[in-house]
């Protein structure tokens, strides 16, 4: 039943579409099916969705000229266009920082006027000429698309923690960040030096500066003030500092460790040889259970009894 | 001729074969050993090795049989409909205890193992970062193993010295009281406390060992405990719940207290009811499993609460148990039909590698029993594997190159860099440097790539040894966690490999879930529970989807090890010489006659009795008899007598303390009637006969049992067949059964141990012996 009237509908659809004038008719007629579609709503929103797509060549010429109340204002049209060029302004910045990570030392500002112009759009309160962009920007349509490039960029910059390493209102990095990073400065600094001949020469000599650096880095991490920029840089480091110049511990105490665990793990033997030999063994009593003679002795007996 | 029936080759009583030529041939061709017992000119008692075919004497049955005496009759006469209503509520207030106090021991085990080993791995952590840099690292190692060794030490001599019965797990323990088996001192608020303290300190000693077969001992005891409304130990009497002072009641909750203790140990309600109706699935009722249920309910409940007040999310009910395998629940841990060969390829694995596990722990425990038993030997013992255990975790450790990253989530507890680059850890580490349960847990849900095949393969092996090696020391400690950590590192190893075999490495291909099904497949090899464990690991990973495969992987490991070996509760009850009831009598027994099985001659007493003859019978200590025919001696006295009555000895102590006599009831008309209570009092701890001082006078009394004795016991007629009289036993729970012949006369007596010595060995039916223990 319900297929044929899904049919009857697409039907409708597609007569009165080009004329539009017969929508009431087009009500009227499916109003008996309609009950049935609105109990299964996919169903009925599917068949809408699949309007336009029956007669795109129509409705083309009827987007052009909307009444003007559907119409977006200047106003709301000229936040879209400044949120675009600060969109493509931030963005632009994002890609060259990608790596090393730099998104957010060199990209916070950029973010900023982001949000600025966003929160304006998002906000209700009235601009001039009493309009609030927000709903017509922001969820007038299925896409949302402004939103989505928002809230896109906006789990970016959650992800990237940047918001730990820069001051509350995105104007500034704070003093721990520019600390760190004139630590890391130093710690560079010293690598390039040594970088050239033997590698040892540099695990000495670099060490004071790059434990320094190791120390803030762990600190900061139980503050939990780290953001990306900072934990690649410390990832950098660490990896120049362990793999390409090789100053990680050497595993150098083989002999004692060997020797403490080869004792410890011959205390065993010695203790299940000398109880194997010298504590006795537990013996065990055996009891003899009362039990009835054979058949025949048994017999015997009853026979004795009675 | 003469020599056609020999011995079959179990028996080392070698010298009695000169009287074998006495024997019967049997109808299935094998012989039982001769029935040359009654020989008066029988030696001295042999002494033989301690091992597997011998039944203990000191164990008992329960009384689970209900004594109907008039004392019974009467009392249950006297009570009101609303008496028996209150009792019935009083049950569920006892079950809701249970369970609440059961959670709340779960509660503080689990705190007090993860402030212990958090402080332990804390302070070595610091110390192996310090000399990791300057040098001198064989001192972390000493630190270690002496950190382990003064846990183990306080857990070892409080078991080996305070109450060895608190050792192992205690499930094979339980699992004989839910048979019938009254284990000495096994429910004993002593025995809780030992236990408690002790698993806490060998789980924090670092021993391969978890902490959830314990709880399920708690539980038990806490039921005992709680129904019997008093201490014994502590010689207080709340006097309450007074009604339920006896075997049956007692066994009931003890059963809901199990229940409880699985419940909270896995968080599993379900499987811990599942668990108690597999051990004990005699004498079951339904009204029983809907309180034991809502006693489990209770106690993972009541643990749930208080861990989250103690992690600080109070309401937050996510904690259901003590083990907890977190959550599988992301895509690529479904499973597909093409997967399930390979399931049951890994439990086949899980049967044999468990198989192993039990024959070198049975090995061992033989040795245990037989060289290593003084307490300080025993506590040595487990210093050594404390040492030991540290010794080889931190060698492996130290000589492995398996590095990985750390994660932005810290996974890991304790991550010890060791010699790896700044930044990454040790992965061996994680597998040896923390508790067994996060472990396991790490091993079922870090990401793919967080281990190396070779690491898991050495961790497997090196900690199936251990694991091995430490079960049956005299901790208390359990062996699931070990076996789950052993199945998941080889489960994980194979879903390593298998994504390395095939080409494009298939989503299905998830190491979690092979871990998950490594883990299920060698517990069930190792222990060979079905249905409760089953549910227990359906439930313990929260996805019912996962039902199908465990329940495949857990079939296969039961058939594959069974084919080799029995499972590890039953072998350490097998060696415990415990008279263990099975769920059948041995399939090829049907030949054997109540006759063949009994015990006989029978000490029976008159109906009117002597009182020095009963002192002198309850007194003899050579034949430590537990219940009595009574017989009425017809006028005639050419008659034999005839059966009338089953008296315990423990009633017969209680008259005898009472001096229920026939002469003084006389002179003493005032005296105040004995009454069921007195014998509910005096319950479980009956005095030993020796403490009950009877004069000279006294002896020449007479006693009256006809009020005190069971006017209705369980009779059969000698000729009934073994399985017959088994199942009398196994579903009614008796103890003594009357073999009588065609005329009501006393012939014979059959108990637990009579039924139990007959087992299916590989030469047929086989007996095993009575031994002093």
């Amino acid at each position: 039943m319900l297929p044929y009237n899904l049919y009857l509908f697409f039907v409708f659809v597609a007569i009165c579409v080009p004329s539009l004038k017969c929508g009431d008719v087009v009500h009227l007629s499916a109003s008996e099916s309609a009950d049935k579609l609105e109990a299964v709503p996919s169903l009925s929103t599917a068949a809408i969705v699949s309007k336009p797509a029956v007669d795109t060549v129509f409705s083309f010429s009827l987007l052009s000229s909307f009444p003007d109340d559907l119409e977006v204002s200047d106003y709301c049209s000229d936040l879209l266009h400044i949120f675009g060029q600060r969109y493509v302004a931030y963005v632009n910045c994002l890609v060259p920082a990608a790596r090393p990570v730099k998104v957010c030392q060199s990209c916070y500002s950029t973010y900023g006027n982001l949000v600025e112009i966003y929160n304006n759009i998002s906000s209700d309160q009235m601009g001039p000429g009493n309009v609030t962009c927000r709903d017509s920007l922001l969820r007038s349509d299925r896409l949302m698309l402004v939103y989505q490039l928002y809230s896109n960029l906006e789990s970016l910059w959650e992800d990237s923690n940047c918001a730990k390493c820069v001051t509350e209102h995105l104007e500034s990095l704070t003093n721990d960040t520019l600390y760190f990073m004139a630590t890391l400065n130093q710690t560079l600094t010293c690598f390039e030096k040594y970088q050239q001949g033997n590698h040892t020469e540099l695990c000495k000599n670099c060490k004071s500066a790059y434990g320094t650096l190791n120390v803030l880095y762990s600190q900061m991490e139980k503050n939990s003030t780290l953001c990306i920029d900072i934990e690649d840089a410390m990832n950098m480091t660490r990896r120049l500092w362990s793999k390409n110049f090789n100053c990680s511990f050497p595993r150098e105490e083989n002999v004692p460790v060997i020797a403490v665990s080869s004792f410890m793990l011959f205390l065993p033997i010695i203790f299940y040889l000398s109880s194997f030999l010298h504590s006795e063994q537990k013996k065990r009593k055996l009891i003899h259970p009362r039990r009835a003679k054979s058949n025949t002795s048994l017999m015997n007996i009853q026979d004795k009894l009675s | 001729m003469a020599n056609i029936t020999k011995k079959v080759s179990w028996s080392s009583r070698g010298d009695d074969s000169g009287l074998a030529g006495e024997g019967t041939p049997l109808l299935n061709g094998t012989e039982i050993p001769k029935p040359s017992r009654q020989d008066p000119i029988r030696g001295r008692p042999k002494e033989i090795p301690h091992n597997e075919k011998l039944l203990s004497l000191k164990y008992e049955s329960l009384d689970y049989d209900n004594i109907e005496n008039q004392l019974f009759l009467e009392e249950e006469r006297r009570m009101s409909h609303m008496g028996f209503r209150c009792l019935e509520i009083s049950r569920w207030v006892i079950c809701g205890l249970i369970g609440i106090l059961t959670g709340l021991i779960a509660c503080f085990i689990d705190i007090m193992v993860e402030k212990l080993a958090g402080c332990k791995y804390q302070v070595i952590k610091e110390n192996i970062e310090k000399f990791t840099e300057v040098g001198g690292l064989s001192i972390s190692l000493i630190l270690w193993a002496v950190l382990n060794c003064a846990f183990v030490l306080v857990g070892g001599i409080m078991v080996a010295y305070i109450e060895p019965i608190a050792a192992g797990s205690g499930i094979p323990q339980i699992k004989c009281y839910l048979n019938g088996v009254k284990i000495p001192r096994v429910v004993r608020l002593k025995t809780l406390l030992v236990k408690v303290l002790g698993v806490i300190c060998s789980v924090a000693g670092g021993l391969a060992v978890g902490k959830e077969g314990p709880m399920i001992h708690s539980g038990a005891v806490v039921a005992a405990g709680v129904s019997q409304g008093r201490s014994t130990s502590l010689k207080r009497d709340f006097k309450m719940f007074e009604y339920f002072r006896r075997d049956t009641e007692k066994r009931d909750f003890v059963s809901a207290g199990a229940a409880a203790g699985v419940s909270a140990a896995f968080g599993a309600p379900v499987g811990g009811v599942l668990f108690s109706l597999e051990e004990g699935a005699s004498f079951w009722n339904q009204m029983l499993t809907w309180r034991i249920f809502f006693a489990s309910m209770i106690s993972t409940f009541t643990l749930n609460f208080f861990l989250s007040i103690y992690h600080g999310k109070p309401g937050d009910l996510s904690n259901p148990g003590l083990i907890n395998f977190g959550r599988f629940e992301s895509d690529s841990v479904a499973y597909y039909y093409y997967e399930l060969p390979l399931f049951m390829g890994m439990g086949a694995i899980g049967g044999l590698l468990g198989a192993l596990f039990n024959s070198i722990n049975y090995w061992l425990t033989i040795f245990r029993i037989r060289y290593v038993h003084r307490p300080c030997l025993q506590v040595m013992e487990a210093l050594l594997v404390a040492a030991v255990t540290a010794t080889v975790s931190f060698t492996m450790i130290y000589f492995s190159n398996d590095c990985q990253p750390l994660g932005p989530e810290h996974n890991e507890e304790y991550p010890l860099q060791l010699f790896c680059a700044d930044g990454e850890y040790n992965s061996m580490a994680t597998a040896f440097f923390n508790t067994p349960e996060r472990s396991v847990r790490s091993l079922f849900h870090n990401q793919p790539g967080s281990y190396n095949p070779l690491t898991l393969g050495l961790f497997t092996l090196t900690y199936f040894f251990l694991a091995c090696w430490t079960y049956g020391l005299a901790v208390s400690a359990g062996v699931f966690i070990p076996s789950l950590l052993i199945g998941a590192a080889w489960g994980r190893l194979c879903g390593i490999l298998l994504a390395s075999f095939t080409p494009t490495s298939p989503i299905w291909a998830d190491p979690g879930k092979y871990a998950l099904i490594g883990a299920a497949a060698q517990l069930g090899g190792i222990v060979r529970m079905t249905l409760s464990l089953t549910v227990i690991m359906v439930e313990a990973t929260g996805n019912v989807t996962y039902g199908l495969p465990i329940m495949l992987v857990l079939m296969t490991a039961k058939i594959v090890g069974d084919y080799f070996q029995e499972g590890l509760y039953d072998i350490h009850i097998k060696l415990q010489s415990v008279p263990f009831l099975h769920w059948e009598a041995p399939a090829t027994s049907h030949w054997l006659t109540a006759r063949e099985v009994m015990s006989s001659p029978v000490t029976c007493f008159n109906r009117i009795e002597k009182v020095g003859t009963i002192v002198d019978v309850l007194s003899n200590t050579s034949t430590n008899h537990n219940g009595f025919p009574v017989v009425v001696q017809v006028l005639d006295s050419d008659e034999p007598a005839k059966l009338c009555g089953l008296i315990l000895r423990s009633q017969l102590i209680v008259l005898l303390k009472h001096k229920v006599f026939v002469e003084l009831a006389r002179s003493r008309l005032s005296q105040r009637k004995l009454q069921l209570k007195d014998f509910r009092d005096a319950y479980p701890r009956f005095p030993p006969i020796q403490s009950i001082h009877v004069s000279q006078d006294e002896r020449e009394c007479m006693m009256d049992l006809t009020e005190f004795m069971n006017a209705t016991p369980y009779t059969v007629p000698q000729d009934t067949s073994l399985p017959r009289v088994f199942k009398l036993f196994r579903a009614l729970g008796l103890r003594h059964l009357v073999v009588v012949d065609d005329e009501n006369r006393v012939i014979g007596l059959v108990t637990r141990k009579d039924l139990a010595r007959y087992h299916l060995g590989k030469h047929g039916l086989e007996e095993l012996q009575l031994a002093q223990t």
